[in-house]
């Protein structure tokens, strides 16, 4: 049963309350999934500790070639803001899809990865743009490739006990790329994805130069397609190259059958028209600028 | 247009203003000085014997006052559900519950209840309990469960004999000669669909605040539809008599769709149960799990049609089978069927008919009513057979419908009427608003979006009769000065009752609105009431406050008669004012309304309603109409066209539109109607394309909350365009019928029939989700 | 466990009241303040039906640790009527038929008012987009979006002779 709920100020006061609780601390943000983890009992602590007071970690900001996000920008925050729509239109659209806009202002894009969910609809997004978070311990400051933040399915790396992710991050975008994200879902507000995939293309004249395709959930954390960014590398940007690539993509997706999100079979069977329409989707972000 | 005051208009909802400022109080907001709060102990298995339960950890808690389980709770045999006293007299009831019994039979079946001085020390007590089970054979299907070696649920309880795990009877419909029907038909089609379960989901789960009081009285404030009948249920349930229970609503109810006709699940037993042990007042609310996996469901199963059909299209048999699942526990199980097969015999006119449909248990959560009570799942089955027919035949499916719906004063299989239809007409004016014209011109070759169009046609109840005991009371008095008071058992459970019915006694009695107040939902203040289900409400209940109200309007008019010396036929009521039926309103002494005594020395000839009551109250006399009815039946009718697109890539169907034709008499309150229109066609959309509950291998439901059961948000809405068609039926009150229950009967079924005509293929089990129309369309 | 006390703005008002960390911010609205208005549908977020307006954004109140709500601006359904009358979306709500059962009417009301507060001319798309976290079983949602886009109605006509809502 929570004992006590402190507001630190900075992000060192948070380490540091974390610290002196000796691993009976834990770090909210929004705490839409986390409220319910301990009413459940799936999870306990005595203290929380909350960020939504610190300054530095409540923007959205461009600095040094990156879009850097701090641990209390909100769903809804993202969805709406300026920098993200043109510099990532993908994670604003899968920030829109989250739950409903009750959850969407409360909850945040880096509760959405640290819960450890493969199909976090922002996490999914993240994941396609290149993305590291910055961690932050006693010890100092930590940087790390989101792909690394997944144990296991649903398991974080992210010890929310003794680490503060306070920023992701991912570079701007470039003239000729561009990003998309689309989900399957049971119907279209206050469901979680079936399945859901992102793209992140960069584009030269009528070829990828380089494409990022995330599928998930296929495994620990958002899983790249690899065989289908290796096939599309160099490719051309063609109905046919991009039906190649979902088909590559369904090939290597593991799902798992899912009494409540679909079976195995089905979601294998859908994910080349996902893939296929996300690709479109980025192509067409990309040729927009 | 409407030739009334009242009746017939928009009337805003008097519940308005309490209910958008937070006001209103609902059962869950109860709150009484020494409150203690229960929870309550489920089973885990879908199927045990209690060997033993030691309580004692938890009764020594400090906290908690009482506790109850099969050790210590009554001992009698209940229905939870209304056919506990609604059953008519030529059937046996079916009782197969107690409170607490040493047998479970679903998972959620109830195992104990703790009353704590907070819900927290309450949960807490619940895990010191100790339960040793005996695991048993568990059913899961209502075909498995028929079967010889199927494990029995209620030995002893009412099954027929003629079937297992059957509770109650086998319905059976004769309507002259099927046999021959068939042989005389030119096309026989027969196809069987499964029917899945669906959830009422009210926004209000179960709740019950009971207290005792020191003579052992007991009030419980309810989310009951029918609080006579459940007055009545839990003093069975506890030797207690009724009239020494109140069950009332505080006054308002979060929605119920069904799932508490009769008691809230077990709430207000349970409540009660505790505030007796505790003699402290209890509150119960079920969390919203426990509202999804113990109270009453939709039941599920399979329905069977054969239909035989000319060559020109007339109809001219229908064999109709099925075979519901009802749960762990009876409920409605009884009943159900028979409205199952009712119903969808009597849509069309067919001249050679039968139905055969029973109930069967199985070891899952309870089936009870849900809007549409049977009437859904046959409509589904009989639709999509319907259309099937018309492929056959290569007539258009609305000709064929148009041949052979019923027509009024024809002859069918229900004991009441035909009185009145205007399904012919909603067919006309949905078909206009879908553009019928367009079906078949949407799609071109090789494209993966397929659009089409489809439609269904159905009918229902406006209430329980002659499936159940129904029957309603009211009184009418008016008050000394002039103003009137209704009091009438039923509830307002969201649908607009307490407003519609004040305006059936405003229009009968020639008052205004404002002058006239109800006290409704309570069983200390009001005569016995069924309550509200069945579509009955307005109907029923507005019937009996009719004939209150007129009662009392005689009477007054006999009074005033006397003062205006003509006979009272000739004497109206209008706004407040009794005047002569004849004149216009004769200027009176500047105000331009008399005294009594002005008008008898023949000074003129209207006087207010509050100066006769004051002078009769004066002489000791005042007015009480009473109003005892027996309803009778008229059906509505409705006809639903559906606007459908089908992602074939994904299996994702989206409805782009719903027309929703409606023949429900005379639209008592149009805007009421219209949101009970589309309130109905979300639940359809529901049940056609997202809604289900299924049960995993160890009985376990797999969906139990607002996140992972699928009803539809408002981003998944199509436009509806709601069609009142009126009629006027001789047997309503002002010509009304029932309205709450006909929009989720056709929705699904138009729906399907949209889906088909867009790909070809034809479901035969709903709901339509991507997987299954993916599997379908790409296999 | 130590109780806190903690002050906050409620519907205009500054209060101050003892909470518990593990507390969540409806139970301190219902269980201690005894505002009903505010409901009680799922407990998880999944409903819509406690939703409120926190500092300016419509939340669930059921999401929301009780601590969070120090120092924040909370309006809760009780505090939407003002001394002048009922709220243009109570009025709308009623006008249009929109309430039936009326226990989603609190949330649905304070999901519309924390749109219609920040954009006086919301889009259909942006309506829906503000009720969708709010189930309702009713209504089907139909004369809601209706209700909403004549309460915005009401406002802009308001706004324009200068009325102070």
């Amino acid at each position: 049963m929570v004992q006590n709920y402190v507001f630190p100020a900075t992000v060192s006061e948070a380490v540091t309350f974390l610290s002196t609780n000796r691993g009976k601390a834990r770090i909210i943000a929004g705490g839409t999934d986390l409220m319910l983890e301990l009413q459940d009992g799936k999870n306990t602590c005595d203290v929380l500790v909350d960020l939504t007071q610190i300054a530095e970690l409540k923007n959205i900001t461009e600095e040094n070639g990156y879009i850097r996000i701090g641990a209390s920008v909100t769903h809804a925050q993202a969805s709406k803001s300026d920098l993200i729509l043109k510099h990532a239109p993908a994670l604003a659209q899968a920030c829109r899809k989250v739950g409903s806009l009750q959850i969407r202002n409360m909850g945040t894009i880096i509760g959405n990865i640290v819960t450890g969910n493969p199909a976090a609809d922002a996490a999914v997004a993240l994941a396609a743009l290149e993305t590291t978070a910055e961690v932050t311990t006693l010890e100092g400051i930590q940087t790390m490739p989101l792909e690394d933040m997944y144990a296991g399915v649903c398991l974080s790396c992210i010890d929310s006990c003794c680490q503060v992710v306070t920023h992701v991050k991912f570079p701007v975008k470039k003239k000729n790329q561009g990003s998309a994200y689309l989900r399957m879902e049971q119907r279209k507000a206050l469901a979680l994805p079936m399945l859901n995939v992102s793209a992140m293309v960069s584009l030269s004249g009528d070829t990828f130069e380089w494409a990022r395709l995330i599928v998930a959930p296929v495994g620990a954390g958002p899983q790249h397609a690899l065989d289908a960014e290796e096939f599309l590398k160099g490719a051309a940007v063609s109905d046919a190259t991009i039906v190649e690539a979902g088909k590559l993509a369904r090939n290597q997706a593991m799902f798992r059958s899912s009494a409540i999100r679909g079976s195995k079979e089905y979601r294998r069977g859908v994910l080349p028209v996902f893939v296929e329409r996300v690709l479109h989707a980025a192509v067409e972000d990309a040729r927009k600028a | 247009m409407s030739q009334f005051e009242y009746v017939g208009k928009s009337v805003l909802r008097r519940d308005g203003v309490d209910k958008t400022t937070g006001r209103g109080l609902f059962t869950t907001d109860m709150f009484l000085p020494g409150m203690l709060f229960a929870k309550v102990l489920r089973s885990p298995h879908p199927h045990a014997r209690i060997v033993s339960i030691d309580t004692s950890e938890a009764e020594k808690l400090p906290g908690v006052k009482a506790v109850m389980s099969h050790k210590n709770g009554p001992k009698n045999l209940f229905n939870a559900s209304v056919p506990m006293f609604l059953t008519i007299p030529q059937l046996e009831r079916v009782l197969d519950q107690y409170l607490f019994d040493d047998v479970v039979r679903y998972v959620g079946d109830e195992v104990a209840a703790v009353a704590a001085t907070s819900e927290a020390i309450a949960a807490k007590a619940l895990e010191l309990i100790k339960v040793e089970y005996e695991i048993l054979p568990a059913v899961f299907d209502p075909l498995e469960a028929m079967k010889p070696e199927a494990p029995e649920l209620h030995a002893g309880k009412g099954c027929t004999p003629e079937g297992k795990n059957i509770p109650g009877e086998i319905v059976k419909i004769p309507y002259h000669d099927v046999e021959k029907g068939l042989a005389e038909s030119d096309v026989i089609i027969e196809e069987t669909y499964k029917l899945p379960v669906q959830k009422q989901v009210q926004m209000e789960t179960q709740a019950a605040v009971a207290q005792v009081d020191g003579n052992g009285d007991v009030t419980v404030w309810s989310t009951s539809q029918t609080p006579h009948p459940s007055r009545a249920i839990l003093g069975k349930i506890f030797n207690i008599a009724a009239s020494k229970i109140r069950v009332l609503a505080p006054p308002y109810v979060g929605g119920g769709f069904g799932v508490r006709i009769g008691l809230s699940a077990k709430a207000e037993p349970i409540a009660m149960g505790l505030a007796l042990l505790a003699k402290k007042p209890v509150k119960l609310v079920y969390t919203r799990k426990e509202d999804f996996i113990a109270s009453d469901t939709r039941h599920p199963g399979y329905i069977t049609i054969k239909l035989g059909a000319k060559k020109d299209g007339t109809f001219q048999a229908l064999d109709m089978k099925s075979v519901l699942g009802t749960g762990a526990y009876c409920s409605f199980g009884a009943e159900l069927p028979g409205v199952c097969g009712a119903m969808t015999l009597a849509i069309y006119r067919i001249p050679h008919q039968r139905y055969h449909g029973h109930s069967v248990y199985t070891n899952t959560t309870s089936c009870g009513a849900m809007r549409g009570f049977g009437n859904p799942q046959g409509n589904y089955a009989m639709e999509q057979t319907v259309d099937l027919m018309a492929e056959k035949l290569g007539i258009d499916p609305l000709e064929l419908r148009r041949k052979n719906i019923m027509k009024a004063g024809e002859p069918w299989c229900l004991p009441y009427a035909c009185g009145t239809t205007e399904l012919a007409e909603c067919m006309r004016q949905g078909a206009e608003s879908i553009g019928w014209d367009r079906r078949g011109t949407f799609n071109k070759p090789g494209s993966t979006t397929l659009r089409g169009l489809g439609m269904a046609v159905g009918t229902h109840v406006s209430n329980a009769w002659p499936f159940c005991v129904d029957y309603d009371n009211a009184y009418v008095t008016i008050q000394p000065d002039g103003s009137a008071h209704v009091a009438s058992g039923v509830p307002d459970i969201g649908t607009g009752t307490s407003t519609s019915l004040v305006q059936i006694a405003a229009e009968t009695l020639g008052l205004d609105m404002e002058h006239i107040s109800l006290t409704y939902g309570d069983t200390l203040g009001t005569p016995f009431d069924i309550g509200s289900h069945a579509s009955r409400t307005c109907y029923a209940a507005g019937t009996a406050i009719k004939a209150a109200a007129e009662d009392a309007r005689r009477q007054v008019l006999e009074y005033a008669a006397g003062f205006f010396n003509i006979a009272p036929e000739h004497l109206q009521i209008h706004k407040g004012v009794i005047t002569p039926v004849t004149s216009s309103m004769d200027e009176c002494s500047g105000s331009g309304l008399c005294q009594l005594e002005e008008v008898k020395e023949g000074k003129g000839n209207t006087v207010t309603l509050e100066e006769l009551s004051y002078h009769a109250h004066v002489r000791n006399k005042q007015f009480i109409g009473v109003g005892r009815i027996v309803p009778p039946n008229a059906p509505p009718w409705h006809a639903c066209f559906a606007d459908v697109e089908v992602d074939t890539r994904t299996g994702q169907v989206r409805v782009i539109k719903l027309a929703a034709a409606h023949d429900v008499g005379r639209a008592i309150n149009p805007m009421i109607v219209e949101g009970q229109i589309e309130g109905g066609a979300a639940q359809g959309i529901g049940y056609a394309l997202s809604e289900e509950i299924t049960y995993n291998d160890k009985g376990r439901q797999q969906q139990y909350s607002m996140h992972n059961y699928m009803l539809p948000t408002a981003e998944d809405m199509p436009e509806i365009h709601s069609i009142i068609v009126e009629s006027s039926d001789p047997t309503g009150p002002f010509g009304a019928k029932g309205a709450g229950e006909c929009s989720l009967v056709c929705p699904a079924s138009a729906i399907a029939n949209a889906v088909a005509n867009a790909t070809g293929h034809r479901f035969k089990e709903i709901p339509m989700t991507p997987e299954r129309v993916f599997k379908a369309l790409n296999s | 466990m130590t109780n806190q006390t903690i002050s906050f703005s409620l519907n205009g008002e500054i209060v101050e009241i003892a909470v518990s960390p593990s507390e969540m911010l409806l139970d301190i609205l219902r269980e201690k303040m005894h505002l009903t208005g505010t409901k009680r549908g799922c407990g998880k977020g999944e409903c819509g039906a406690c939703t409120i307006i926190f500092n300016g954004k419509a939340m669930n109140a059921c999401l929301i640790p009780a601590m969070r709500a120090k120092g924040a601006d909370i309006q809760t359904i009780e505090g939407v009527e003002s001394a002048h009358g009922l709220h243009p979306l109570q009025q709308s709500f009623i006008e249009t038929g929109a309430v039936q059962c009326g226990f989603c009417t609190p949330g649905m009301i304070m999901s519309a008012k924390a749109l219609l507060d920040k954009n006086k001319s919301p889009s259909k798309d942006q309506i829906r987009e503000a009720v969708s976290g709010n189930i309702c079983r009713c209504t089907g949602y139909v004369k809601i979006e209706e209700a909403v886009e004549d309460a915005a109605v009401r406002l802009r006509a308001s706004a324009v002779k200068g009325g102070d809502l």
